[in-house]
């Protein structure tokens, strides 16, 4: 029986300079917003006809789906694979997955010319588009995560009839996430299938659908560990030690396969690797620094074990993520015309403060959903 | 049968005729002067700029120096890339040869300026409410059975418009009868899979410094559009299959739980 608790943890309600700074950065983000829908993607972005996808498509786009992959990863973990020993982590797994996908779809909602206009996938088609097949996933997909919230939301308020309800359809939902994820994942990598000639040799690969599915499970993996760790610190709960090591050799074991497949992937195509230039550089730390070294660390019992080496190994896993994320929009498909992208300050602050808010809304719904075990609000 | 234009360089005086043409048939602003570091102005395509002519200084073999003035615009694709990618089907390739865009679907969201081979598709960053702009080979022209208006402005006949199929034939015929007038090489027979605007130049455009420039030369001869519908066809199966994967796994470990539990019970 989860106990009765008034605060949540012992900070609660107090406002820290951490969460007056979050708030800032949210307010400051949402003038930002306001200027770009006013005055245009020209007046307040650094894009440009050379390079049409900038900072949002790299990180609110294409990071953040693949750092929000936690969701299907949880599921298919506990439902399909019938770990139930790492049930302890689904519910937050699924805030964060809701969270990341609300704040994506703003980002890119930000990022469209006609914004209004994002619902126009629905009912105009071109099946051919591997970007509408993007749009079609990220739908349902975010419509099945909604669920998910929603039904933490009725068991708070104790609608035991609804629950018990969407406990019966609940393999459906589970299922239909991790086709759509299979699907949508993979398929964000499938975009660049057809600018080969714009991108460097070291991405601008036939197999990059399948190497977006499998980092993508890296980023969702490194991301659960990440908020076990974090918000533990925050709520001065213990983080879930009993378990994390075992979830982090899986995440090896994921990364190891990663490397391979990379690696594969380089030799197979028999691109140079061994040249001094930027995307060689980049390419390098990506491979060996995001992907490798982590592998190596989360194998090792020692580091598992420890919190701190926890931190370290899944922390660069999940950079690894985004920075492949940004080699291959940005590092790869630099150096075509005679021009250079660095987004501008309005670019840099909606990102920022779209991180800012997820942050707030994770611990919002945290508080107020039962999420943690051991933090359950009852409400009466 | 489909239109198309044959555009010969080697008749072109770089008089930028066409220019003024497209500007004054598509109602498009004028702008401040801008030249290049080969006096082409102005220096790139842009929303309102859907063709210009580049000027190029090269060497011929024999070492002397001559002027090349290529005329750059969408190349009017017959498996156009930007269409296959756009996600709301706003850009589509007509059956008479034009690719046109539809103001009314896009949604801003610039696929079709990362996918197109030529970098051809241009937004208005300018505006709040934006929208693509390209040249549109005068489709509403050439319903009316007109020409598009830089073809009727030439002055020289370097821009001839007619069916693709007889502009092919022409254009070999003229490299035939002058090859000492031409590189080898009809630029867009094949390209890509071919496209409505068919170049015949006096140099190659790796001489020519344009083959990173609009014009390139790598690009093969596989309309780019394949590789997204070869991803899409096998999008139902691949869900079909992660889907039964995903349900037989669920059920398979839940009974192998429930078998191994029952064992614990007796051992235990
Ligand atoms: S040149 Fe580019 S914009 Fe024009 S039809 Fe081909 S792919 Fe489309
Ligand atoms: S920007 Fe418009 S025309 Fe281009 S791909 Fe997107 S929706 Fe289609």
């Amino acid at each position: 029986m989860a106990e009765q608790v008034k605060k949540w943890y012992p900070g609660e309600g107090k406002i820290t300079p951490a969460r007056v700074v979050l708030y800032l950065l949210v307010m400051l983000g949402a003038v930002s917003a306001l200027i770009r829908l006013f005055f245009g993607l020209g007046a307040t972005t650094n894009l440009s006809d050379a390079y049409p996808w900038g900072l949002w498509i790299s990180f609110d786009v294409l990071a953040g789906v693949a750092l929000a992959g936690g969701g299907f990863t949880m599921a298919a973990t506990i439902y399909i694979f019938n770990l139930k020993k790492f049930e302890p982590l689904l519910r937050p797994a699924k805030i964060s997955a809701f969270l990341g996908y609300l704040l994506f779809i703003i980002g890119l909602t930000l990022d469209l010319g006609q914004p209004w206009r994002i619902w126009h996938p629905m009912i105009m088609w071109n099946p051919q588009s591997v970007l509408f097949e993007v749009a079609w996933c990220v739908m349902l997909y975010t419509a099945v995560l909604a669920i998910d919230v929603l039904i933490l939301a009725l068991e708070r308020f104790r609608k035991e009839k609804l629950v018990q309800f969407f406990r019966q359809i609940y393999l459906v939902l589970v299922v239909a996430g991790i086709i759509l994820s299979t699907l949508h994942q993979s398929s964000l990598g499938a975009l660049y299938l057809l600018l080969p000639e714009k991108m460097s040799d070291l991405w601008a690969s036939q197999a990059i659908g399948p190497l977006f599915f499998v980092s993508a499970i890296i980023g969702g993996m490194s991301m659960i560990i990440l908020e076990s760790l974090l918000s533990a610190r925050a709520y001065g709960r213990q983080p879930e030690m009993n378990i994390l090591p075992d979830f982090a050799r899986g995440l090896s074991i994921v990364l190891i396969a990663y490397f391979a497949m990379k690696v594969t992937d380089i030799y197979a195509r028999g691109v140079n690797v061994l040249v001094w230039d930027r995307p060689h550089f980049f390419f390098l730390v990506e491979l060996v620094g995001t992907v490798g070294l982590p592998a190596l660390l989360l194998s090792l019992p020692a580091v598992r074990h420890s919190e701190k080496g926890l931190l370290t190994g899944a922390g660069i896993a999940a950079f690894g993520v985004v920075l492949n994320r940004f080699n291959v929009s940005l590092t790869s498909y630099g150096g075509y015309r005679e021009f250079s992208y660095f987004p501008s300050f309005f670019e840099i602050i909606i990102t920022l403060s779209l991180v800012a808010g997820g942050i707030l809304l994770f611990d919002f719904l945290t508080r107020n959903l039962p999420v943690y075990h051991e933090l359950t609000r009852e409400s009466g | 049968m489909s239109k198309a234009m044959l555009i010969d360089t080697t008749k072109c005086i770089g008089c930028r005729a066409c220019q003024v043409a497209c500007k004054s048939w598509n109602d498009l602003p004028g702008e401040p002067a801008a030249y290049s570091e080969t006096w082409s102005s102005p220096r790139y395509l842009s929303s309102h700029q859907y063709t210009r002519i580049i000027f190029r200084e090269a060497a011929a073999p024999d070492g002397s120096l001559r002027w090349h003035f290529i005329k750059r615009q969408c190349m009017h694709c017959l498996d156009p890339a930007c269409e296959s990618v756009c996600p709301v089907g706003a850009l589509k390739r007509l059956p008479e040869g034009p690719v046109v865009y539809d103001d009314g679907r896009c949604i801003g969201c610039r696929y079709c300026m990362m996918a197109c081979p030529f970098q051809i598709p241009k937004f208005e960053w300018g505006k709040a409410v934006p929208l693509i702009r390209k040249c549109t080979f005068c489709a509403e022209r050439q319903a009316e059975g007109l020409a598009p208006a830089c073809a009727s402005t030439c002055p020289t006949g370097a821009l001839l418009f007619g069916e693709r199929e007889e502009l092919l034939r022409e254009a070999r015929h003229r490299l035939g009868t002058a090859p000492e007038r031409y590189y080898p090489q009809v630029y867009g027979d094949r390209i890509v899979g071919g496209t409505s605007k068919l170049y015949l130049t006096a140099a190659s455009f790796e001489e020519l410094g344009l083959n990173h420039r609009g014009f390139r030369t790598d690009l093969g001869e596989v309309p780019y559009g394949i590789y997204g519908r070869a991803w899409m066809s096998k999008v139902p199966l691949v869900a079909l299959t992660v889907g039964g994967l995903a349900v037989g796994l669920h059920y398979l470990n839940r009974r192998l739980a429930a078998v191994q539990a029952r064992q614990g019970d007796k051992e235990g």
